[in-house]
C-alpha cells in the first residue's frame, strides 16, 4: 500500500472516531433532566386528549396561560398512583381552578383509555395527549405521576415528583397553590 | 329461570363474541410484541411486563380479535405514540438511512478489505528479491562466503 493511500485510510479511520466521539458527547449533553424549581418552564403545544366536535382543533400552547399560575399533572391511565391521585387533583381544581389553570398531560397513552379514565374519575379540567412522550422528556420525566406548579410569569413554583395525594407532597402541593393562585 | 338462562346466554355470547368476529385472524399477538416497543421501558412489548406494555398488549389483542391486520394495528399505534412506538424504523423518508447505512458500510468496509488484499499480493509480486534464499542479505552472504573460503 502506498503512503499516500495509507494516509488517507488513517484520516477516514480518524474521522470515524471523531465522529463516534461526537455522537456520544451530543448524547451526554442533550440528555432531559428536570427542570430545576425557579427555572422558565418548557414551552410547549399538545392537542386536546378529546377534541370535541372539531377533531382539527388548534393545539394547546401553555404560553396561553401566561399570567396566570398552572398545575401541569403528568398522568396515564395505566399508571396505577394516577388512580388514587385523581379524585384530590379534582377537588383542587374544583377550588383553585377559578385562579389557577389545571392541565393534565396524558403521557404514553392509548387515548381511548385516556377518556374512560377521565370519564371514570370526573375529570373536569383540560386533558392533553403526549402519546409521543415528548413533552413529557422536557420535563425530565420518565415515571408518572409528577406535578409542576408554574407562576404568571412561566416559572416553576414547586416539581413534586409523585401522587400529590402522598402525605409526603399534600402540603407543598397546597403551599404551591396558595403561593400562585 | 328464564332470567338466569338468558343472563347464562348473554354471558357466552359476551365471551364468544369477539372468536366468532374474526375465525381466521390477520395476524399473532406473538408477532406484533416484536414488532411494537414499549414506550415506557424502551424494549419491545415480549421483553416487557410494564403496565404500558400490557395496556397495548390487551389494544392489540383486542383488535385481532376484531380481525384488523398487522398494518392497520401498528398505523393506529403510530397514530397515538408516534413513529418510535415501532421496532423498525419505516422504509421512507429519513428513515431509509438506517437500513442502508449498514449496507452501505458492509459494502464499503468489503472494498477497503479487497482493495487491500489485492494491492498487498500484487506488491510482494513486483517487489525485487532482498534478501537471498538462506534468508541472509546480500552482504551478509558475500561476508559469509569469504569466511568459509578463508577457512578453506
Amino acid at each position: 500500500m502506498t503512503g499516500r493511500a495509507k494516509l488517507i485510510g488513517q484520516v477516514a479511520a480518524l474521522a470515524c472516531v471523531a465522529g463516534l466521539l461526537a455522537l456520544l458527547v451530543w448524547k451526554l449533553t442533550h440528555q432531559q433532566h428536570a427542570p430545576p424549581v425557579g427555572s422558565q418552564a418548557p414551552m410547549f403545544s399538545l392537542p386536546l386528549l378529546d377534541p370535541g366536535p372539531d377533531p382539527t382543533g388548534d393545539d394547546v400552547s401553555l404560553s396561553a396561560f401566561r399570567g396566570r399560575g398552572v398545575v401541569l399533572n403528568f398522568w396515564a391511565s395505566w399508571c396505577i398512583p394516577c388512580k388514587s391521585e385523581a379524585p384530590v387533583l379534582e377537588k383542587y381544581y374544583l377550588r383553585y381552578g377559578r385562579r389557577v389553570t389545571f392541565l393534565g398531560i396524558d403521557y404514553h397513552d392509548l387515548a381511548s383509555d385516556a377518556r374512560t379514565f377521565v370519564d371514570a374519575h370526573g375529570l373536569k379540567f383540560p386533558m392533553l395527549a403526549d402519546g409521543s412522550g415528548d413533552v413529557t422528556s422536557s420535563y425530565g420525566i420518565s415515571q408518572v405521576p409528577e406535578t409542576y406548579v408554574l407562576n404568571a410569569s412561566g416559572k416553576i413554583v414547586a416539581h413534586l415528583a409523585g401522587p400529590i395525594s402522598s402525605s409526603e407532597f399534600a402540603s407543598a402541593f397546597r403551599a404551591a397553590l396558595k403561593e400562585v393562585s | 329461570m328464564t332470567w338466569r338462562f338468558l343472563a347464562v346466554v348473554a354471558a357466552a355470547l359476551a365471551l364468544a363474541g369477539p372468536a366468532a368476529a374474526c375465525a381466521h385472524p390477520h395476524t399473532s399477538l406473538s408477532f406484533l410484541e416484536g414488532q411494537v416497543m414499549c414506550p415506557t421501558c424502551h424494549t419491545t412489548l415480549d421483553q416487557s411486563d410494564s403496565q404500558a406494555a400490557e395496556q397495548i398488549k390487551t389494544y392489540i389483542a383486542q383488535r385481532i380479535a376484531a380481525c384488523w391486520t398487522a398494518q392497520r394495528i401498528e398505523t393506529a399505534l403510530v397514530a397515538n405514540y408516534g413513529q418510535a412506538i415501532l421496532a423498525e424504523p419505516s422504509h421512507s423518508g429519513f428513515d431509509l438511512l438506517a437500513w442502508w447505512l449498514p449496507i452501505a458500510g458492509v459494502l464499503g468496509g468489503a472494498l477497503i478489505l479487497a482493495l487491500a488484499v489485492w494491492r498487498w499480493s500484487h506488491g510482494r509480486d513486483d517487489e525485487p528479491p532482498t534478501t537471498a534464499a538462506s534468508g541472509l542479505d546480500e552482504e551478509t552472504e558475500r561476508k559469509l562466503d569469504d569466511l568459509l573460503a578463508e577457512m578453506d
